[in-house]
């Protein structure tokens, strides 16, 4: 049984518009991203609609995926979030992402450096995820996975927005030291 | 020039352009600044990774019986070859034409659908030129192309990103060299805030 190879595939549709490695890759994301579309609030057939419009960009940008630059799982969460968008676009729907606190606190300037995830990292990615503590796992998955902007995420969890800010950024902080550290 | 970019979006500001949570227009001015920033590209990339984990993590949901011949379908139909090249952030939009707006001051606007008033527009202004002192009532995103700006937060000059809100004031200045142009998302609006300017206020298209 060879193992499922995301990136490979990837690269085999971009050569040779290889039937057989998308239908592959569809088995596997299709019903990943039909997941990730309902929990950004489309209806189970929309979400069917949008799971299939994000497996068609795949198909057609395919040659521009570089494994060297992004895990084949990064790549394609980055085109079905496009798709999620185009689809508020669509609904006319603005996220209300920003309130009207926070935006200019502090600028992070002693950040440090990128987190220079590639495909090699993928790994380091998921067992830094797995370390982390719940309650940031959970604001982290609402924000990237369902979509929500902070403001929701505080209302949905009764906690204040500060507090969902700081999660947030706390986790983010954590992925990034840790996967700096295994560098 | 060869500045290297010195005012980037914040760490928040890039974590919700990663997770598709921003609005149309500041998603567009992101996208400008990240077409021009590879550390801000890298980052991105870094929130993606984060996102395509939990991709990985989901609980699939089934696909309709038939969907993967559907999409096969819908794929043989479009036939065309794979593309090859990424889409410009600016691809999917119409620009108007300059227009004037003030005394040194062109806009031309970008054809973002207007939503909870916010708009987008590029502004081109002459070297030397002092836009009027102001604030906002809204937010004010811009990403420098051409030329640069300078106001009392530092020179921005192409590439740079600048969030501005309601809690701040600017009387920004055109460096001399180039005309500035940069590209604006504002929700909301300028208020100046000079007695002359607010006299004038209605003469201009700001």
């Amino acid at each position: 049984m060879v193992e499922f190879d995301a990136a490979r595939l990837i690269m085999r549709v971009a050569a040779s518009q290889d039937r057989d490695a998308f239908a592959q890759l569809f088995e596997h994301y299709a019903p990943r991203i039909k997941a990730m579309m309902m929990r950004r609030g489309a209806s189970r057939d929309r979400a069917e609609d949008l799971a299939q419009e994000t497996l068609i960009r795949l198909w057609r940008k395919a040659a521009q995926y570089d494994p060297e630059r992004a895990a084949a799982s990064a790549w394609v969460y980055a085109i079905a979030r496009n798709v999620s968008v185009d689809e508020m676009r669509r609904e006319g729907r603005a996220t209300a992402w920003i309130e009207e606190d926070g935006m200019l606190e502090e600028e992070d300037n002693d950040e440090p450096e990128s987190l220079l995830l590639v495909a090699e990292r993928e790994a380091q990615v998921r067992s830094s995820m797995v370390a982390l503590p719940d309650e940031q796992l959970r604001v982290i998955r609402l924000s990237f996975f369902d979509g929500l902007a902070h403001g929701e995420i505080a209302s949905l969890l009764g906690i204040p927005l500060g507090t969902v800010k700081s999660r947030i950024r706390l986790a983010l902080q954590r992925l990034r030291d840790r996967v700096g550290e295994l560098k | 020039m060869t500045d290297a970019i010195a005012h980037h979006p914040t760490e928040e500001t890039l974590a919700a352009f990663a997770s598709g949570t921003l609005d149309e227009a500041r998603g567009l001015i992101v996208s400008m600044h990240l077409s021009l920033c590879a550390a801000c590209s890298r980052k991105v990339g870094g929130y993606e990774a984060i996102g395509g984990e939990l991709l990985e993590q989901a609980t699939p949901v089934s696909l309709e019986p038939g969907a993967l011949r559907n999409v096969l379908r819908l794929i043989d139909k479009n036939s065309a070859a794979p593309d090859k090249m990424p889409e410009e952030p600016l691809g999917r939009y119409q620009l108007g034409p300059w227009r004037w707006v003030g005394p040194g001051v062109r806009q031309r606007s970008v054809s973002v659908p207007e939503v909870s008033n916010i708009k987008v527009f590029m502004l081109k202004a002459a070297p030397g030129t002092k836009l009027p002192h102001h604030k906002h009532t809204g937010y004010e995103w811009t990403c420098v192309l051409e030329g640069a700006f300078e106001h009392q937060f530092g020179r921005y000059g192409p590439g740079d990103f600048d969030e501005a809100d309601e809690t701040m004031e600017h009387k920004p200045t055109v460096c001399d060299g180039d005309p500035c142009i940069c590209i604006v998302a504002l929700k909301g609006n300028i208020v100046l805030q000079s007695r002359l300017g607010r006299i004038i206020q209605p003469l201009l298209r700001l």
